[in-house]
């Protein structure tokens, strides 16, 4: 492999990989902010200057290549000055409004002023202002932040498909905004505010709520649909704040859509079933377990089971199942239409799949046969779901059925139920999911259930172990 | 010394431009018939290289040799574009040749498209030139009327298409990366480099971007001969003619065409244009266009060419020599060109967005007596931040100035911070 040297470290590399990336992996951090890894090249920011031997300039490290033997220096004075003096560009008309801004904590243009800029300002000119436009309900705008960059018109060309985003006037005057002024169209806007540098481009949902910096950050994968983007969930307190994407080169790269960002929202809902609840009455989890035993013991029941269960939950069904319910039939539920993986289909160009639930392949994997193919339902029919799929066609296959709902319920969607019995949403539990790919993921527990929540393995132990018609011992 | 031209005397009359007096009088379309009936595309560019033929754009870059990095093998099509985008201030001399000679022009791209392959040409023309785009769609419909355009030009099997594209008024369009985004639709930004356009250009295709007045020698350099045309110029590496803009405080301002490197800055001034105004004392020369660096009035014993030119600091540029007599407040000018650059920044690269807009309000505020004592520095230090630091060269046109003039004539400056000197 060829090498190149970076700050007297020998670096390899291979032919086409730029100075940022080389750089990374020699342990040297190059400041960048319009260079982003997923989308085009521009080299419009003049941050990310480094001297090259042998070249007269300051070279852009994001437009410059590695070649053999190139010698890179990183800290040299004259990279020192010009990365000052872009700093100082930048600011000339940046409001310097972190402590009321979204972005404070995780900006990269504080960053980088830390970092690379001066404490000093020799400019004493008025500020360049300009008046926003309404982005929709996804986005807020504010230009006045703006440095410029141009990722969100890249990432809106590029990724998304979409030309909406886009710079008008030249020079000093140059606004970065929507062709015309619209809302924005895309299903795809809050990567707009991840990429930001600044605090241009934030998330309604999530301003004013809270500090960057005091979010703990959990790993986990979207339950959106089959595709199984990565993301991190922001959580802080036991609250869930947003919900961002994490670089995962063979899933989603760096991106995620609307609907899976915040989809999260759910788990919190004011209205959702955190206590079991029979008819109306909210119960005892003993009296609650007593019921389904009553149910269920001795008989077999049917097991209509969500894929967007995971891997852990349908194999402890599967279990349950063989061991008290012999004969029993289990059939998996997500989604209108999408009854097994061959079904499945990217639902546009860029990340969503038809599949509205995360794991309908390891569903199918685990051999659980999709609701499709049940021809008739006993009795009693126990839902279990972890929040996601769909419950009214699946309800459809067993009108007038007394039902049983285990796992993830909000108050409108249980009036077909005679009872129900709180589970754990994905936020709140860990385990496995397959994608559409059959990659196998884990999601991990951010928040910590209420009390009156349980997991399914709890519950259905402890349905197991009680004993039957209570008082008629 | 007399002076051997090529274009000069072929100006200033509107009846020369018709396809009838070039064909008369100028051996018209002779050298495209001799490079598509006889010669091969790399004879061609072999010829331009040993005319050394630089280009009149401002870089004065050798154009046989631009030419022959137009990859041969690309199975792409490939676009030979003339940059008509004439707007670097004190520049007028493309205007000419289209205005009076325009079928040179077009002579010139037919021979050039042959040797690079190109099936179609464009011509980026400014769009304040609203006349010079009329003239020339005419030429080039007489053209092609006497299939000296369109297909099986000469019975050679080879095709040319010319268009003619109208720019909307923007400097940055005359840079040649700009130039081809709005070209291809888009706005007018430079285009991060490499890919050069020889590379990757018009719609991602291998294009050369050359000068009007660089493709208008191209008929005499294959008519000629390449070493004859090397000849003309009187300095290494230079050949042919120079066409000089010629402007400011000269009793004869103009289009003046000389041999390249045959006269000094001085020469020029005082022989083709009749020296200053009012035979007041010369101050200073801008000798390139607006972007190139000041000459003050004892640097102008230097041979008027791209190397000598180099050699004291400035550059030849687009060979528009602007003259400045002693009356001229420099302060005022320095802020006139600031704010041309200014106003042209595309505003995609942060220096030149944020430093030329703050360069400008610096000096408005030195013009008006409002600047702090440490803004000359300060001013200096932003052309400093900016010069050499941009994705193209808007950058360095707007710094060269601010920077040659603070250095060479401060006392102005100072005596308007000091209050000595009031804005009238």
């Amino acid at each position: 492999m060829p090498k190149c040297t970076i700050d007297g470290k020998e670096v390899e590399f291979t032919p086409g990989e730029n100075l940022i990336k080389v750089a990374k992996r020699a342990g040297v951090e190059i400041p960048v902010f319009c260079y982003h890894p997923g989308l085009t090249v521009v080299a419009q920011c003049r941050m990310c200057y480094v001297e090259v031997e042998k070249m007269p300039k300051l070279q852009t490290a994001c437009s410059t290549n590695a070649a053999e033997g190139m010698v890179v220096k990183t800290q040299s004075d004259p990279v020192v000055k010009g990365r000052a003096g872009t700093m100082e560009f930048l600011l000339l008309n940046h409001p310097l409004d972190c402590p009321i801004c979204d972005k404070s904590g995780e900006c990269d243009l504080q960053d980088n002023s830390y970092g690379f800029g001066s404490a000093e300002m020799r400019h004493s000119e008025e500020r360049r202002t300009y008046v926003d436009v309404d982005m929709g309900p996804v986005i807020e705008k504010n230009m006045n932040r703006c440095i410029h960059c141009t990722r969100c018109i890249r990432f809106g060309d590029e990724i998304a498909g979409i030309h909406e985003m886009v710079a008008i006037q030249r020079g000093n005057n140059i606004d970065i905004t929507t062709i015309d002024g619209d809302p924005l169209k895309t299903e795809y806007a809050g990567n707009y505010a991840d990429i930001c540098p600044t605090g241009s481009l934030t998330l309604r949902d999530f301003r004013f709520r809270k500090r960057a910096w005091m979010l703990k950050k959990t790993p986990t994968i979207c339950e959106g649909c089959s595709k199984g983007c990565n993301m991190e969930i922001h959580h802080e307190g036991n609250v869930a704040y947003r919900c961002i994407p994490r670089e995962n080169m063979e899933v989603n790269k760096y991106w995620m859509c609307d609907e899976g960002r915040f989809n999260y929202h759910y788990t919190q809902n004011e209205t959702r079933i955190i206590a079991p609840r029979s008819g109306d009455t909210t119960i005892a989890w003993d009296q609650a377990i007593q019921i389904l035993k009553d149910k269920i013991d001795g008989k077999k029941p049917t097991f209509l089971v969500g894929s967007d269960l995971t891997q852990e939950e349908l194999t402890t069904i599967q279990e349950y199942v063989s061991a008290y319910h012999s004969g029993s039939s289990v059939y998996h539920f997500g989604t209108e239409g999408v009854f097994t993986t061959a079904d499945d289909a990217p639902a546009d160009k860029i990340l969503k799949m038809k599949s509205k639930t995360s794991n309908l392949n390891g569903a199918e994997k685990l051999g659980i046969k999709p609701i499709s193919e049940m021809k008739s339902s006993s009795e009693v029919v126990l839902v279990i779901r972890g929040g996601r799929a769909d419950l009214a066609p699946a309800l459809s296959h067993v009108k007038g059925k007394k039902l049983v709902g285990i796992g993830v319920f909000l108050e409108k969607e249980i009036s077909s139920f005679s009872l129900v019995l709180p589970g754990l949403a994905f936020t709140e539990k860990d385990g496995t999911i397959v994608n559409h790919q059959g990659k196998e993921q884990k999601i991990k527990r951010a928040l910590l259930p209420k009390n009156t929540q349980k997991a399914l393995s709890e519950v259905l132990m402890l349905t197991a172990n009680k004993k039957a018609k209570a008082g008629a011992l | 010394m007399s002076q051997q031209t090529l274009f000069v005397q072929h100006f200033w009359k509107d009846s020369n431009r018709t396809l009838a007096y070039y064909l008369e009088q100028m051996q018209g379309y002779q050298s495209a018939k001799k490079a598509l009936t006889s010669m091969t595309p790399d004879q061609v560019i072999e010829e331009v290289k040993k005319a050394n033929l630089r280009g009149r754009g401002g870089a004065g870059f050798p154009m046989g040799m631009k030419w022959s990095f137009i990859p041969k093998a690309s199975e792409k099509p490939k676009y030979l574009v003339c940059n008509a985008d004439e707007s670097e201030p004190g520049t007028c001399k493309d205007r000419q040749i289209m205005r009076y000679i325009p079928h040179v022009l077009i002579e010139g791209l037919v021979i050039g498209s042959f040797a690079i392959g190109c099936k179609h040409a464009y011509i980026y023309i400014r769009g304040e030139y609203v006349n010079e785009a009329k003239l020339l769609n005419e030429a080039i419909d007489e053209a092609y009327e006497k299939g000296y355009l369109g297909k099986n030009i000469f019975g050679s099997g080879f095709d040319l298409d010319i268009t003619v594209h109208r720019g909307a008024g923007a400097y940055i369009c005359g840079e040649e990366t700009g130039l081809l985004n709005s070209l291809e639709g888009k706005r007018g930004e430079p285009r991060v480099k490499p890919p050069f356009p020889a590379v990757s250009g018009a719609f991602s295709c291998p294009t050369a971007v050359n000068n009007v007045e660089s493709i208008a020698n191209v008929p005499y350099v294959i008519r000629s001969g390449g070493e004859e045309f090397a000849k003309l110029g009187k300095i290494d590496k230079s050949g042919g003619t120079r066409l000089i803009s010629l402007s400011g405080h000269v009793k004869k301002p103009g289009v003046y065409e000389i041999q390249a490197g045959s006269m000094t800055l001085r020469q020029i001034i005082d022989e083709l244009g009749g020296g200053i105004v009012g035979d007041k004392k010369l101050k200073a020369v801008i000798p390139g266009g607006s972007s190139s660096p000041i000459l003050n009035a004892d640097e102008i014993d230097v041979v008027y060419d791209v190397e000598p030119l180099m050699k004291v600091g400035t550059m030849m540029g687009s060979a528009a020599i602007m003259v400045i007599h002693e009356d001229t407040d420099l302060v005022k000018l320095l802020l006139r060109i600031t704010k041309f650059y200014a106003h042209e920044s595309c505003g995609q690269c942060t220096p030149c967005r944020e430093g030329c807009h703050w360069m400008e309000s610096i000096l408005h505020k030195i013009l008006h007596g409002e600047a702090r004592p440490t803004d000359l520095e300060l001013l200096v230090d932003v052309a400093q931040n900016i010069g050499g630091k941009t994705l193209c060269a808007l950058g360095d046109a707007a710094a060269g100035p601010v920077i040659s003039f603070v250095k060479k004539f401060r006392p102005e400056f100072e005596s308007y911070i000091k209050g000595q000197k009031k804005y009238a």
